[in-house]
């Protein structure tokens, strides 16, 4: 038996458990650190449970999650955390668990490398001095003082010198005062949605704005409805990555009620662990060249006697352009959808055929894909944004669209097509609960501005397209519409709301470049993060968990947040409105207009304003009692309201949620209206339909001045797609890159919030994904470092060798904190924004996953980066 | 043998997404540093790619997970090895660590072929998941239970917890139960008999020593004092 024993468990460790070696001390215990209680693994821990105060605390990162969260605070110090105890927890009514981030936040907020003072680079000097080292200079600890002197008179002196048109920021209470100030260039993205910012309201696939929502969450159908299907496509979700919290767990009641589900996913997901019951390896980036083969199938095979696959009584009625005899007013009839699908005008049909050799999915089981999704009553066809963060997928959200129209899956409970994605994942429809406007009020900008609708159309103002930053501060240039490029000088960057914009935008080794040209950098801070790390000077900010909060709606539609100020700002932190008002007081400016509306007022604002749905669904009612005494306590003048809880429970509670069941009257079927009499309930389109012909779709494209499209759903070849990895595509000749390479969200990190958190490090490595096949004939094993290069950037990694991953693709978590070696020009934390190119395309998209790359072994061994020492500046300073 | 009141951990591998929350909580709950984790999650993998007509198709690609702390075992091998006697087992059958008695010499480590008990080089001694003793003493829940955002992980009486969930406790890569009767009771995930078949691989990345550091690893920026 011992034997037995000693040989398994001998597999077990080989095989990779962590062995519990020898420790090296963890970062968070080194004397003098920040982190306001000592480790002590074994001999404290069992007073943990019972003293201190619990205070509700948010966790306020831009995950698409929002949980409950509470805070054991005992004299300035929080002890433990621990999430939704706020009622009994059933798969209907769940409480709003915490993830592992959340779990771990106050390692983050009271991390041993939180920033104590505001300070600036040592070879800094007024005009920019040595900008060369910027990202390696030596620290220098300032008063707040003399640091706002210093921000004070570079903000003057480049207006002066250059005007306003020299001051860039792209956002954070810092704006408001830089507004007064005259204004500043702007920034916009179309980061997060990718190709389903524009084209999904252009065609009609979305909600229109519900309340103060988004207006993109209620293109699917509720989690209850959900519950009435009997299949679900998941084509690139994968929530248990990317929206941990309740959506997966809601998913898996989905599927006990029967549900079959499906992936399409290059990957087999951890979501696809527990859920799915097939799975289709398709390409990134060719997820429209599948999709087109699903739909001639569906074509091929359709007869509506025989062998009905296609809803025609659907097409005919809620769409334009699947055929000649059903075009939009004004559009040439041979460009229909259905021929383009049969090749009448190219000469070559969007078979399965076709689409195997592109997406890697054999034609045979295209073909049984798509006799399942047409024979399957009940589908809910769901994406993600990610097949749309791809160069050129401008068209794709219009050919996932078009599936769901031709297989007739909106409109009806348990039939839908849309994005499950963010707050709304598996969950869609407008808000059950919301917060009232807090009444702080909007300061024009004078030179930069302009909302992401209405990039594309001529602009006045300056506002830099995300993924031309970097190229726009070295060439001076950048697009600013079709045929029109804008000159542009910046001087001075001023990174507020704590921006880590340095590691987030793709083109990241450019970015490096580009971060040593301005004259000034100022950016706002919680930690050394890469952009922080490459600015002159770093103001110090507190986080939530110092301040008081507002009522808090940006999660799923069932649920509101108010967390509380949990601890003192620690070490010198200061409120980045408090920085704004004390930069603006010290150009003159009048601070009453910054702060328009005081945090108490705003608190009472988003209180006495907060509504929640009616139990007959329809309509809302205050959801807040605020009595006299309440008002008092906030600080503010107003009058008591009645409404269906108490202020102060809400307060102790932090989250107030929506009951749900599953016969109660808060199911949102989109379109369902539309779909019963689509005349009398028309959509936003030009046509008032859904539009398989868009030319509102392709012309909203080609004004951003940088790709074209049809204005029906044509396959265009991603720049550094699949296509690109050969050098001779007839042949199948590789190229210098031939393997594809996409990022993904990762749960040690929600962006690139966290990345510093040693426990988050320790369970999830950041390692690089790589199929067997390709690791094996580059003679890599699993745990081998790893060297990649993209024609953008190189990393450095260790490699996850895993069948989960199709052959010729490699993935990898986005949002590392890069330690650039600026010698060998590799990034060895491996941020997928040093692999990622600048490209622009279509309507500005971020194609990150449209990437390619090759990898080869690395000769020396990585230290696992729980291990590398945390970003500790003054660390023999002790708090008090 | 048996003792009624013993208890135990069940694991749903069939709902556990691995995303490893139940780690953190337990390592907040207990304040545990980076190199101790009283509780492990492994990721167990397999499959492999047929080629095609020139694709490669997968075949049998699965993953699962299982979320494990200390087993708490009838027969705890940990126990036996221990040579101070610091290892002992309460009337729950909760296998405590006794911190004054502990040596350090890691018998227990190389004992347990779960590898629950954990060293920490700066406290010098060996520490273990009790199943939050202190929690359980005011009616709470052990941490990585409420933790678990997939509702994966319950405990109780192991009596109650076979009863509901049957008597599995080990599935590909555990070791054998009747090795140490673990008291953890296992829902298999749904590929663990249809597709492991004992070829799978733990695939958590490996943590290696690093033998050179030269242009690896952090190039912190040099700082003041």
């Amino acid at each position: 038996m011992k034997n037995a024993t000693t040989s398994r468990r001998n597999f077990f460790k080989t095989a990779g458990m962590l062995a519990a070696g020898i420790t090296v001390l963890p970062s968070n215990s080194i004397k003098g650190a920040l982190l306001p209680y000592k480790i002590s693994p074994v001999v404290k821990r069992h007073v943990r449970s019972v003293e201190g105060k619990w205070v509700p605390v948010v966790c306020w990162h831009d995950c698409g999650g929002r949980c409950a969260l509470k805070a054991l605070v005992v004299n300035n110090k929080i002890l433990r955390v621990k999430s939704d105890d706020t009622h009994m927890d059933t798969p209907d009514y769940p409480q709003q668990r915490a993830c592992l981030r959340g779990r771990s936040q106050r390692m983050q907020v009271c991390g041993p490398d939180r920033l104590k003072y505001p300070m600036r680079r040592k070879s800094w000097a007024p005009g920019g001095g040595d900008k060369s080292l910027r990202g390696k200079d030596e620290w220098v600890r300032i008063s707040w003082d003399e640091a706002l002197d210093i921000v004070v008179n570079e903000l003057k002196r480049i207006k002066e010198e250059y005007g306003n048109e020299s001051i860039f920021s792209p956002g954070g209470e810092i704006k408001r005062t830089l507004n007064l100030f005259g204004g500043c260039v702007d920034s916009w993205s179309n980061d997060s949605l990718g190709s389903w910012m524009g084209s999904g309201k252009q065609i009609g696939l979305y909600a229109k704005k519900p309340n103060n929502g988004f207006d993109w969450v209620g293109c699917i159908g509720d989690r209850m409805d959900m519950r009435n299907c009997q299949l679900v496509v998941m084509w690139g979700v994968n929530p248990a990555w990317s929206s941990p919290g309740s959506p997966t767990y809601n998913f898996l009641q989905v599927k006990k009620a029967g549900a079959k589900f499906i992936f399409i996913d290059p990957f087999y997901s951890s979501s696809a662990a527990i859920l799915a019951d097939d799975w289709y390896p398709v390409r990134p980036g060719t997820d429209h060249a599948m999709i087109l083969g699903i739909m001639h199938t569906l074509l091929n095979e359709d007869n509506p006697v025989n062998n009905p696959l296609i809803d025609w009584d659907f097409l005919n009625r809620c769409t334009v352009g699947f055929d000649k005899y059903h075009m939009p007013e004004g559009a040439d009839p041979s460009e229909n959808f259905k021929d383009y699908l049969l090749g009448k005008n190219d000469g070559q049909p969007k078979d399965a055929e076709w689409a195997a050799e592109i997406c890697g999915i054999p034609a045979a089981r295209i073909k049984i894909l798509a006799r399942e999704i047409a024979n399957t009553k009940k589908v809910a066809l769901l994406t993600s944004w990610a097949p749309a963060r791809v160069n050129n997928s401008d068209s794709w959200p219009q050919a996932f669209m078009t599936l769901g129209c031709m297989t007739g899956h909106i409109g009806e409970s348990g039939r839908m097509t849309g994005t499950s994605i963010h707050i709304a994942t598996g969950n869609g429809g407008p808000p059950l609960v919301y917060a009232g406007n807090t009444g702080l009020e909007e300061i024009p900008n004078q030179v930069g501005g302009g909302s992401n609708y209405t990039r594309g159309r001529p602009e006045e103002k300056l506002s830099i397209p995300g993924n031309q930053i970097w190229s726009a501060i070295l060439t001076g240039e950048y697009t600013a519409g079709k045929d029109r490029n804008r000159k542009v000088d910046i001087r001075l960057m001023y990174l507020g709301g704590v921006t880590n914009m340095l590691g987030s935008r793709e083109g990241q080794k450019k970015g490096f470049e580009a971060i040593k040209k301005p004259d000034f950098i100022v950016c706002h801070a919680h930690f050394l993060n890469t952009t922080a790390q490459y600015s002159d000077v770093v103001l110090p900010v507190t986080t939530q968990w110092e301040r008081d909060g507002l009522l808090q709606d940006d999660g799923n539609r069932e649920v509101i947040f108010l967390g509380s100020k949990a601890i003192e700002p620690l070490f010198e932190s200061r409120d980045d409105m408090w920085i704004a008002k004390e930069i603006g007081a010290r150009l003159g400016l009048d601070t009453r207009l910054i702060e328009s509306a005081t945090q108490a007022q705003q608190l009472y604002n988003s209180a006495s304003g907060a509504m929640v749905i009616k139990d007959d669904g329809k309509g809302y009612e205050p959801l807040l009692t605020i009595t006299e005494e309440d008002i008092k306590n906030i600080g503010v003048v107003g009058s008591p309201q009645k409404g269906r809880i108490t202020f102060k429970e809400l307060r102790e509670k932090g989250v107030y949620q929506v009951p749900r069941s599953p016969n109660d009257n808060f199911r949102h079927i989109p379109l369902e209206d539309f779909r019963k009499d689509p005349v009398k309930n028309p959509l936003t389109t030009r046509s008032g339909k859904l539009e398989i012909h868009c030319s509102d779709l392709a012309e909203f494209v080609a004004a951003f001045g940088w790709s074209v499209i049809k204005p029906i759903p044509e396959y265009v070849q991603p720049i550094e797609g699949y296509e690109a990895s050969f050098s001779d595509w007839k042949t199948k000749t590789k190229s210098k890159y031939p393997l594809q390479f996409y990022s993904v969200h990762y749960l040690r990190r929600a962006g690139s919030t966290y990345d510093n958190v040693s426990w988050l490090r320790e369970a999830w490595p950041q390692e690089f994904f790589i199929n067997p096949l390709d690791a094996e004939v580059r003679g890599i094993n699993h745990g081998d470092t790893i060297k990649a290069t993209s024609r953008h950037g190189t990393v450095i990694r260790r490699a996850h060798i895993t069948s989960r991953i199709r052959p010729g693709v490699t993935s990898m978590g986005a949002g590392a904190w890069s330690e650039l070696d600026e010698k060998l020009g590799v990034d060895n934390a491996g941020s997928s924004n040093m692999l990622a190119g600048d490209i622009t395309t279509g309507q500005g998209t971020s194609g990150w996953n449209s990437c390619l790359l090759e990898v080869e072994k690395y000769g020396k061994e990585l230290i696992p980066d729980h291990k590398w020492p945390a970003r500790i500046l003054f660390k023999n300073e002790i708090h008090e | 043998m048996n003792n009624k009141n013993q208890l135990g951990f069940y694991l749903d591998s069939g709902a556990c997404i691995g995303c490893k929350a139940c780690i953190i909580a337990c390592k907040d709950k207990n304040d545990l540093p980076v190199n101790i984790n009283w509780r492990r999650v492994i990721e167990y993998c397999g499959g492999s790619w047929n080629s095609e007509k020139g694709n490669f198709v997968p075949s049998g690609v699965y993953v699962y997970y299982l979320s494990v702390s200390c087993q708490h075992c009838e027969s705890p091998p940990c126990l036996e090895a221990c040579p101070s006697s610091a290892i002992s087992k309460g009337d729950d059958g909760i296998v405590h660590i006794d911190q004054e008695k502990c040596i350090h010499d890691q018998s227990c480590l190389y004992a347990c072929p779960y590898d629950a008990p954990q060293f920490g080089s700066d406290t010098a001694r060996m520490s273990k998941c009790d199943m939050c003793a202190d929690l359980r003493a005011i009616d709470k829940n052990p941490a990585c239970v409420d933790a678990c955002p997939l509702r994966a992980l319950s405990w109780g009486k192991m009596d109650e917890l076979r009863e509901k969930y049957g008597n599995i406790t080990a599935i590909d890569p555990l070791p054998d139960g009747s090795i140490t009767s673990p008291s953890m009771i296992l829902t298999p995930h749904r590929h663990t008999r249809l597709l492991s078949n004992g070829k799978g691989h733990v695939t958590d990345l490996p943590e290696k020593a690093p033998t050179e550091i030269n242009g690896i690893g952090p190039n912190i920026i040099k700082q003041l004092k």
